[in-house]
């Protein structure tokens, strides 16, 4: 059995004229969780977000070479990308929960695929919700505002939002960075419970938390892919002398 | 050096409070004006009576039994009252600023009240009764007492009367129930034109059509719609909407319809222009969450990025109100300047905005209640902007 959920081949991404991506060949493992670390502008996000299309939205974005899914082509001319994206869910740098209750948040993406049974929704609500570990604090106020939540709880909602899809990956672009130290850390605990069910591919410009949570790491440089290995080894014995003085701090 | 820079610091502060004042100055002078001219004549009954009065003819028999009541304690010395036929008449100035005389009381005894119709015999409704306009009396065997000699001659006259060959008398008039029910119709004509073009117009500029050449063209020649005189409009609504609806409804002229979808044309620039303005304020934030948990671009407008726009969407329409509310030079060509009292939206009839274009182009013009229909107008438009206010407050909020 195939244990790689994504594997990237010869990946080359435009922006117009400028190359953002330069040959990324890389694997992802099933139910582990990979971090992607780099100074800002490597193209680490923009790598994620080749993960689940959502480059397609960018006019000028083109690119070359195989991401393949279960060893299906995403950029394939008949891939259905609704379905890409019930499958690999996405929870974004900036809490954005919908200017809606916190249950339509949670029941929006199923609603979106036709589910209408309201116990289903119910149960799907319930279930998400308590899964990133915060059904304790809204289960009385599933009929207010999540714009009224706090950050950290807002981000924790968009993790159950992406996770009430039932996804195969969940990709996480610097899920923690607009949090404090409190709301960080029960998003790291709740990552580190998810990656039993849920493969997690996370864009962190912490490298404790890279360290703290991920098995797999890997370092982008100028839309190049440096090293890519276990975490302990990137972190305690890295191979090239780039990924060493990023990680001590020498730059970036 | 010091000095000179507070010299200029001064005299530049003095220039933005004089710019001010005279701003607030003249606002305030328009609504002055307009408050003095026209606040006499605001009541209900304004808003409710027919603008054009309806004449009568009526005719009596010889009366042998009068009127038993005294003169009630409210009418004072203006009002000139006669036991016999128990009636009031006081002399006053009507809505078209004409002396008149006007009939304050009528009593429930009053052998007036036994009346005819004299040109429908069977006119069982017919009757006269208080804010009545009396034009004239004519008598069997004297001069007719006519309304120029006033309240108190033509009381006198009737005293020494037993019966009158014809007593010819009007309702009040000058009323703009008429105006007031064609503007709703406008408004709400013109709105469900308008808003479901203009809004899935800025849906498609914003949400769905690429960002190219075409798109900007587009939008420019939307904006430059928004410069047109709507005196233009009114000529294309004569030109091409009162023909067309003439030709597919049972209208035979200008009317409501022609002037809505002439209307609804000049909103359409705003419509777009602030529809659009209030999607782009919606983040993309909410957008790629939505793509991003599988939803098409189609679910992703009408689910979430449509709800969030709707507090500006509101304002937009709120704007729109005000806009047909005011607007006058095109509907002059595009339903005419006709006021009348039935209204139907396949005849003609006019807004509050061209029923004061009418008083004004009247010989002699009618200032009064010009104003007062200018006031009411304000009123409206101010409720308006004060809506337009909290909404777009309660829009900021919502994304803050």
């Amino acid at each position: 059995m195939n244990a790689d959920v994504f594997t990237i081949k010869n990946l080359d991404l435009h922006y117009g004229t400028l190359q953002a991506l330069k040959d990324i060949n890389i694997n992802i493992e099933k139910n582990k969780v990979t971090a992607l670390i780099g100074p800002s502008g490597c193209g680490k996000s923009t790598f994620l977000r080749c993960l689940n299309r959502m480059n397609d939205l960018i006019d000028v974005c083109k690119i070359n070479g195989d991401v393949l899914f279960h060893e299906n082509d995403v950029y394939d001319r008949n891939y259905d990308v609704i379905s890409l994206r019930t499958k690999v869910g996405m929870v974004f740098q900036k809490p954005n929960p919908f200017p809606m209750t916190v249950y339509d948040n949670i029941a929006y993406g199923p609603r979106c695929q036709g589910v209408k049974n309201k116990d289903k929704l119910d149960k799907i609500v319930e279930n998400s919700l308590k899964k990133s570990a915060i059904w304790e604090e809204v289960k009385d106020r599933l009929k207010d505002s999540a714009i009224g939540l706090s950050g950290g709880q807002q981000q924790r909602l968009c993790i159950a939002r992406a996770i009430a899809m039932e996804p195969e990956v969940i990709l996480m672009d610097e899920p923690t960075s607009a949090l404090d130290p409190i709301a960080t850390l029960k998003i790291e605990q709740l990552i580190t419970d998810l990656k039993k069910n849920y493969t997690i591919i996370i864009v962190t410009h912490s490298m404790q938390q890279a360290a703290r949570i991920s098995d797999n790491t890997a370092f982008f440089l100028t839309g190049e892919l440096i090293e890519y290995d276990k975490t302990d080894v990137i972190f305690s014995n890295p191979k090239h002398t780039k990924t060493e003085d990023y990680i001590t701090g020498r730059f970036g | 050096m010091s000095s000179k820079r507070k010299r200029i610091d001064n005299f530049l502060q003095f220039i933005t409070y004089a710019a001010a004042s005279i701003a607030v100055i003249v606002l305030s002078m328009i609504f002055i004006f307009v408050f003095r001219n026209g606040a006499s004549l605001v009541n209900i009954d304004l808003l409710t009576n027919d603008y054009h009065a309806k004449y009568y003819n009526g005719g009596i028999e010889e009366v042998t039994e009068f009127s038993q009541t005294p003169k009630p304690n409210y009418l004072d010395d203006e009002d000139y009252y006669s036991e016999k036929w128990g009636i009031a008449l006081s002399d006053e100035i009507n809505r078209e600023g004409k002396m008149v005389v006007i009939v304050t009381f009528v009593a429930d005894d009053s052998p007036l009240l036994q009346m005819f119709d004299k040109n429908n015999l069977d006119n069982n409704d017919f009757k006269i009764e208080k804010d009545n306009i009396i034009t004239s009396i004519s008598f069997f065997s004297k001069n007719s007492a006519l309304s120029m000699y006033g309240a108190k001659h033509m009381i006198g006259e009737l005293d020494t009367v037993t019966e009158f060959r014809e007593m010819v008398f009007s309702s009040l008039g000058g009323g703009i129930r008429g105006s007031l029910i064609t503007t709703l119709y406008i408004i709400g004509l013109t709105l469900l034109i308008a808003l479901p073009i203009g809004i899935f117009t800025a849906i498609y500029l914003n949400e769905f059509a690429k960002k190219n050449k075409l798109t900007n063209a587009i939008r420019s020649m939307i904006e430059m719609l928004t410069g047109v005189p709507s005196i233009i409009f009114g000529l294309m609504g004569l030109a091409v909407f009162v023909p067309l609806t003439v030709k597919y409804t049972p209208a035979d002229s200008a009317n409501l319809i022609s002037g809505s979808l002439t209307l609804a044309v000049i909103l359409l620039p705003v419509v777009i222009r602030a529809t659009e303005e209030s999607l782009k304020v919606v983040p993309d934030d909410f957008r790629n969450a939505s793509l991003a948990l599988g939803a098409n671009s189609t679910q992703t407008t009408f689910k979430v990025v449509l709800p969030s726009a709707l507090p500006g969407i509101l304002t937009a329409t709120l704007l729109a109100i005000g806009r047909i509310i005011g607007e006058s030079a095109a509907l002059i060509f595009a339903i005419g300047t006709a006021i009348k009292d039935d209204i139907s939206i396949f005849g003609k009839s006019t807004t509050l905005a061209v029923h004061i274009w009418s008083l004004m182009t009247d010989e002699p013009a009618n200032i009064e209640l010009a104003s007062t229909i200018a006031l009411i107008i304000l009123i409206i438009v101010l409720i308006l902007n004060i809506a337009v206010k909290l909404l777009s407050r309660n829009f900021v909020k919502r994304f803050s």
